[in-house]
């Protein structure tokens, strides 16, 4: 590795390139690096839509080389929780960044007009995109397919919809087919930039060092990836087979988290898309797992007339259009997604933020003087998908509201204690009690992927454990994390990649690592991302569980205050220890 | 000595996941990365999962090698085509010849990258989307 950073600055169009091993070999690549490149260039009290706010980009060592190596670390100063702001995506970002030979892509400055910037090797060139201006995701990924493909050539395309164009901080970056930059709001800080879309390809490939050890450290991961349990359940149903036990043990958030069991669950189960509406599995470039679920929704829209399209779900999504709001079809949680998808929201903000306004509605703190007259109701899809009509056409002040979450939302309209986000972002579709709520409020970005806790939470029903030792394993994850994140690894394939297999293929590539120096990176990498949280003034003393969340029915019971607070105080003294 | 040929027998099967092409450029030409590979995995924008794997055919006249104006490609004993990288000027005939875009093109070397029918690929693909055969009637494409 160089550590090759691409510098592109939208208000000149210009870019120079710069090698950095020093910073690579300190902090390995991915979200190390990509938040000491935060610390070099962004500003924590600064606006993150102002044009010197950069964007990161960063793959890791393991990048296009070894099996599920697949994903892209983004990381910005966040529009939603006003700190850090971290998303990883898959689809092919990760290879063609590879093979242009950049391990790091750093963005500031505002273009002049709308643009779009091509990546080839180690050329930059921003382009006009005012053609394309307004135009959906899906849209903007075929005309630059087009327009930018190049024969026999492999191409990334990572794009804004509609929403990113508005500054929707809830509006994500979509990569390829399906795959997401989704949480945290990356969709505006690219909007602020004026960055419609980035193409990136490139032409080199890395001659093996050494070829045994390389081949031989790729057939044990081959094997794991193709062969294990652990990866097959991706595969197979995929993460939506978790709706079905979430709800059988009270862990599925039900009509904004009111319980955590849907009767519903069934009908919007994995088995059931799988049986009913799964038309085929696609992967991320390298990962020969291929999680990706896509499944078909047809539609009449005229008497013995059809229109058909693929809509990837998983269970996430599932959650926040299903769940969330009471739909227990598949067709119309895919109409609902599909829509999104068109718009590039994040699903999950988006779907908090749905629950949210009709809970507010039910309650009478919405009026339908608010919503324009659509009366909304959990379970009621029709109403849902005006809302989303609205929102795109930014009808009302109430419409353009509502696409900065829901934490907004309810400072500025009421119905706080309902408002479910921790430190303004809304979370993923756990409702397993307190191991949960510490992930939400103390994870670095704020994601059910920051640690294990839903999943401590879980194993407690069949073995209770101290709680000083479930912070502890919490907190071990939360930094073992920040290995794989550095490599940078799909989390899918986390029981794939212990740290032997690490250390064997760093050496294998050249790298000098070994135990101990990857043990002090996850510790210090931790540190350093909140010591960032802390300086844009994210205060764990001031945090806020949405009150809601105290009077309701999880998996291990109710969340206790005191309790919660001893997690928090452990929790934060672990990650220094 | 029984030729094989290298065949894409489940189309339909395909994920996408670029596995054999990564494995034809390290397995068979020690790169890490998949951009030597003799065979293409193409997606199709709009059609979400509909992927094209185009792999050399081992043609009995191969256009390619008649397209080469140096005779640097040829035709191999038993079909398929072999390189003289020393009489190769780079031109791209032969990959423009190839109507089933199946010859790759080498974009470091600037030369074509000619399929050795070894069967790495295969034995990399998690879905038996390709095979080894020995006729072609043992494995009609699917
Ligand atoms: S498991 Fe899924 S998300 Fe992860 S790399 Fe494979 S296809 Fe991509
Ligand atoms: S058969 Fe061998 S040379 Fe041909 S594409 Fe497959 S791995 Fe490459
Ligand atoms: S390895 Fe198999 S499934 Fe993957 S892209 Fe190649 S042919 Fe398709």
């Amino acid at each position: 590795m160089n550590g090759a950073i691409l510098h592109v600055d939208m208000t000149t169009g210009t870019h120079r390139m710069i090698d950095d091993p020093e910073l690579f070999g300190e902090f390995l690549g991915g979200t190390a690096v990509a938040t000491e490149l935060l610390f070099r260039h962004g500003d924590p009290k600064g606006d993150p839509l102002a044009p010197e706010s950069p964007v990161i980009f960063a793959i890791g060592p393991f990048s296009s080389l070894f099996p599920v190596a697949t994903k892209t670390v983004a990381m910005f100063k966040s529009p939603l929780s006003g700190e850090l702001g971290e998303s990883h995506a898959g689809g092919r970002m990760a290879m063609s960044l590879h093979e242009a030979g950049i391990e790091a892509l750093v963005i500031t400055g505002r273009a002049e007009k709308l643009s779009y910037l091509v990546i080839e090797n180690d050329s930059a060139e921003l382009k006009s995109a005012s053609t394309f201006r307004g135009q959906s995701a899906a849209a903007t990924e075929r005309i630059l397919r087009e327009a930018e493909g190049k024969s026999g050539r492999k191409v990334s395309i990572l794009r804004i919809g509609p929403a990113g164009e508005r500054l929707s901080p809830m509006a994500c970056a979509t990569v390829d087919g399906s795959r997401h930059f989704g949480r945290l709001g990356l969709g505006a800080v690219l909007g602020s930039k004026n960055l419609k879309a980035i193409v990136i390809s490139g032409t080199r490939t890395l001659p093996l060092a050494c070829p045994k050890e390389f081949k031989a450290v790729y057939d044990i991961l081959y094997d794991r990836v193709v062969k294990s349990k652990e990866m097959k359940k991706y595969h197979d149903l995929g993460t939506p087979a978790n709706v079905r036990p979430l709800s059988l043990i009270r862990g599925l958030p039900t009509r904004n988290f009111s319980q955590g069991n849907f009767e519903g669950a069934e009908a919007i189960s994995g088995e059931r898309f799988a049986k009913d509406f799964l038309v085929q599995h696609t992967a991320c470039a390298h990962c020969q797992c291929g999680c990706i679920h896509m499944a078909e929704l047809r539609e009449e829209f005229a008497p013995y007339h059809y229109s058909t399209n693929r809509v990837s779900y998983d269970y996430e999504l599932i959650y926040a259009m299903g769940s969330m709001l009471s739909l227990s079809s598949p067709e119309d949680i895919l109409k609902l997604l599909l829509f999104t998808e068109k718009q590039g929201w994040d699903a999950i903000s988006l779907g908090c933020t749905l629950a949210w306004a009709t809970e507010s509605f039910l309650h009478g703190v919405l009026s339908l003087d608010d919503t324009g007259g659509v009366s909304l109701s959990f379970g009621d899809c029709g109403a849902y998908l005006e809302v989303l009509e609205r929102m795109a056409k930014g009808e009302s002040e109430f419409y353009r509201d509502l696409e900065m979450g829901c934490a907004f939302c309810a400072k500025k309209r009421g119905g706080l204690e309902w408002a479910i986000q921790y430190g303004g972002v809304e979370p993923g579709g756990y409702m397993t009690g307190e191991n949960f709520a510490v992930t939400c409020l103390l994870g670095v970005r704020h994601s059910h992927l920051d640690d294990n806790g839903y999943s401590i939470d879980q194993n407690l029903l069949n073995a209770p454990k101290p709680l000083e030792e479930q912070v502890r394993a919490q907190v071990k994850e939360a930094r073992w994390r920040m290995v794989l994140n550095s490599l940078v690894i799909c989390l899918f394939a986390r029981g794939v990649y212990d740290e032997e297999i690490i250390l064997q293929g760093l050496d294998a590539l050249g790298a000098k690592w070994d135990a101990g120096k990857l043990r002090e990176l996850a510790a210090k990498a931790l540190l350093r991302k909140h010591e960032w949280k802390r300086l844009c003034g994210f205060d764990p003393a001031a945090l806020v569980v949405p009150e809601k969340m105290y009077t309701v029915q999880t998996s291990t019971g109710m969340i206790d205050r005191e309790s919660l607070q001893q997690r928090i105080h452990l929790y934060l003294e672990e990650i220094r220890r | 000595m029984t030729v094989k040929y290298l065949r894409v027998v489940n189309r339909d099967q395909c994920i996408g996941c670029f596995s054999c092409m990564y494995a034809c450029s390290r397995m068979v030409h020690n790169a890490a990365g998949s951009g030597k590979a003799a065979l293409r995995v193409k997606a199709y924008t709009g059609v979400e999962g509909a992927f094209s794997i185009r792999v050399c055919a081992r043609c009995e006249e191969p256009d390619c090698a008649a397209a080469c104006p140096t005779g640097a490609l040829t035709k191999a004993p038993g079909g398929g085509v072999r390189l003289k990288k020393e009489l190769c000027i780079s031109c791209m005939a032969c990959v423009k010849a190839c109507a089933i875009g199946a010859l790759q093109w080498d974009e470091e070397e600037k030369r074509p990258l000619p399929c050795i029918h070894c069967g790495q690929c295969v034995k990399y693909c998690p879905n038996n989307v390709l095979a080894l055969c020995e006729k072609e009637e043992e494995c009609e494409p699917r």
